[in-house]
């Protein structure tokens, strides 16, 4: 029994590792410009769609790849590379021109740029389920592993997904430009005083936060499967975790993943009615605004004069 | 001469009748979405109906025209769909795909007086409420449960079973009636919901393998049950699936992957086995590739439909009813007739089986009784 406990706990873990991916996106966005992008969970889509087009690609050029892993972190660069040209992009153009206009604007932007991704993969793609290679899948089945309660898929998903979170941890805190980011996300006009250039450290925050989703889509893409409207689902999940950890905190995303995807999932195992797991996720979303409005890790919204 | 100008201005005027009032035939069921490709099938094969009507000169004399609706198997979006094809003025309606869209729509279709024959709803909801303009060329899903009940306990000898849906009209109601089929002699060891659109169901399926069933259920469509198969095999659960026709695409042997093999479904016959259905593939394949499980069931109702309209002489809906009802139809799945529901009188369910990557009938029969 409690081997089943703590395999459901893990499932809980990897599911959270996924959301706070996606939510660290959404935490950053809002952390520079104040604003909800609402196409991110499209973003993290298309790096699902990247990642697995790049391996069928390989595959039909005779390219073989020699291990599992290396094909997954080849295919986590591809979808990286293609996310993070998105993500400069939508910030180019659909919210740069936007950036002094009525806050209203750029959401209706954003919602628009959404329904857009959506539309394009489906036409480009088509409407049906994409799948990672089997032959990746599988050549981890017969793999000799020592962990009985974690699956060697759901281990290299969790492990993947700690790892980027520590590299974006070291970046924020410890390099110039993490300082830039952060300074830019304190106060706009007082960074560019200080010689910040604004307009690339925003675009920077597009980037980085494109280049996390779409680490969740191949990694979600290795454990599922992908389809055009996998971004609206993840992406409602992910920006409830944000504001479950405090909107605008970084470390408050990661934590906030993590707890809506163990809340999830051991509300899934744990409940008479196994379908009521999203309402439990919700209601302790409720309970904990209640008590911390500005989330678990935010910060109390100080009125700038 | 003004005899001759009258006939050539009565001429105009009919050859102009002839091209600006078609016959409107609506298809409405997911066009687009994760259900898309089922959406597409049905929509295939009306059009492959239609264009066979227009090419024999029309119904009544007025040519054919096919009009879509996308309701993205959203129950609300399905409503609004159905007042779109009545707005459009369609003589008939050949959908929906799922029944939580079909019985909603239904109602609207029946307060304006339009027939609505659904090629794959299979809830018993769709029929039991008494519509006189509402058909089904598929099964029901107290038959089919009931199909894979005695399958269950007949054939594979089964005696702990868990049981999972969707959630949806159609997956709980053919969930349930499996239940209800099994009899005394097996246990129910696990029953519970999924959510449609969700990636993951580890924690569920975890769930359904600590009681170690010997076979597992599931009420659904397709992308859930591709996903549940796959993540099942991911962590161990070996116990057979069986699913209903929601599953029998080829689309959930590719999500699967390898852990489809040996999944049970219960569905019609094969087609491919008719010699009704043989002009009806060839054509298929050469217009549109493979035929979908639901092609050939939305090519026989937009055929019926079609007849009735024929057969009464106007597109009145009660009258076009009454003239389906009453008339023996020959389609590509052989000969059907209604009941007074509206329901096939004869619906033979099969158990299919994942077997190499593709679906094949099993040969061991059960009926349905």
């Amino acid at each position: 029994m409690p081997d089943q406990f703590f395999q459901t706990l893990f499932f809980g873990l990897s599911q959270g590792a996924s959301y706070a991916l996606i939510a660290l996106g959404y935490t950053m966005v809002y952390g520079v410009l104040g604003m909800i992008n609402f196409a991110h969970g499209e973003i993290f889509m298309l790096g699902a769609y990247a990642g697995i087009l790049a391996l069928a690609g390989a595959a039909t050029f005779g390219v073989v790849v020699a291990s599992p892993f290396l094909a997954i972190g080849g295919a986590i660069l591809a979808a990286v590379v293609v996310c993070a040209a998105y993500g400069a992009t939508l910030e180019r153009v659909a919210y740069r021109p936007l950036r002094r206009a009525h806050p209203l604007a750029s959401l209706i932007s954003a919602i628009g740029v959404s329904i857009f991704f959506q539309n394009y993969v489906q036409i480009a793609q088509g409407t049906d389920n994409k799948v990672f290679l089997h032959a990746v899948r599988s050549a981890f089945d017969g793999i000799a592993w020592p962990i009985s309660f974690l699956s060697p898929i759901e281990g290299i998903i969790l492990l993947a997904a700690c790892l980027v979170m520590a590299a974006l941890h070291f970046f924020v805190t410890r390099t110039r430009w993490g300082t830039a980011l952060r300074a830019v996300s304190q106060d706009p006009v007082m960074a560019s005083l200080a010689g910040i250039p604004v307009d690339r450290a925003i675009a920077g925050t597009f980037v980085l936060g494109s280049s996390l989703a779409a680490v969740a889509g191949v990694l979600v893409a290795l454990g599922h499967d992908a389809h055009p409207y996998m971004g609206y689902l993840a992406g409602l999940k992910a920006f409830t975790a944000a504001v479950l950890g405090g909107i605008g905190s970084i470390p408050g995303a990661m934590l906030g993943g993590m707890l809506l995807g163990v809340v999830e999932v051991l509300g899934s195992t744990y409940l008479p009615i196994p379908e009521y797991k999203d309402a439990l996720a919700f209601v302790i979303l409720v309970g904990i605004l209640l008590v911390r409005p500005a989330g678990l890790m935010g910060q109390k919204a100080v009125v700038k004069v | 001469m003004k005899r001759a100008t009258l006939i050539t201005v009565a001429t105009l005027a009919a050859g102009v009748a002839f091209a600006a009032e078609p016959i409107r035939i609506g298809v409405c069921g997911p066009l687009t979405g994760d259900q898309g490709k089922q959406g597409q099938d049905m929509l295939h094969g009306v059009e492959l109906a239609a264009a066979e009507w227009n090419a024999r000169g029309g119904v009544l004399r007025r040519p054919v025209e096919v009009i879509s609706g996308d309701d993205q198997h959203d129950p609300r979006q399905a409503r609004s769909v159905a007042v779109k094809m009545v707005n459009s003025g369609v003589a008939g309606v050949i959908g929906h795909f799922n029944s939580s869209c079909t019985i909603p729509a239904s109602d609207v279709y029946t307060e304006n007086d339009i027939v609505m024959i659904t090629p794959a709803s299979t809830n018993p909801q769709v029929t039991d409420r008494g519509y006189a303009n509402v058909f089904r060329v598929c099964g029901r899903d107290d038959q089919q449960g009931r199909v894979a009940a005695r399958y269950a306990t007949d054939v594979l000898k089964v005696k702990m079973v868990a049981v999972l849906h969707d959630n949806t009209t159609y997956g709980k109601g053919l969930a349930d009636e499996f239940k209800k089929g099994l009899g005394a002699g097996v246990t129910v060891a696990y029953y519970g919901g999924i959510v449609q659109g969700d990636l993951d169901y580890k924690a569920i399926l975890a769930n359904v393998k600590a009681k170690s069933p010997d076979l597992w259920f599931f009420g659904g469509i397709y992308p859930e049950a591709g996903r549940l198969a796959k993540q099942a095999r991911e962590i161990g659960l070996s116990a057979v699936l069986m699913s209903g026709d929601g599953t029998i695409d080829p689309e959930f042997l590719k999500i699967a992957g390898p852990a489809a093999e040996g999944t049970i479904c219960t569905f019609g016959p094969d087609p491919k086995r008719l010699p009704s259905a043989k002009a009806f593939l060839a054509t298929y394949v050469k217009q549109y590739g493979e035929a979908g499980p639901y092609s050939i069931y939305a090519y026989d109702a937009v055929n019926i439909l079609l007849e009735g309209i024929n057969a009464a002489k106007t597109t009145s809906g009660t009258k076009v009813a009454e003239a389906i009802r009453n008339r023996e139809h020959h389609g590509a799945f052989g000969s059907i007739t209604f009941d007074e529901k509206g329901d096939v009188r004869v619906s033979p369910y099969v158990c299919w089986k994942a077997e190499k990557g593709v679906f094949v009938p099993c040969d061991a029969a059960v009926s349905a009784r």
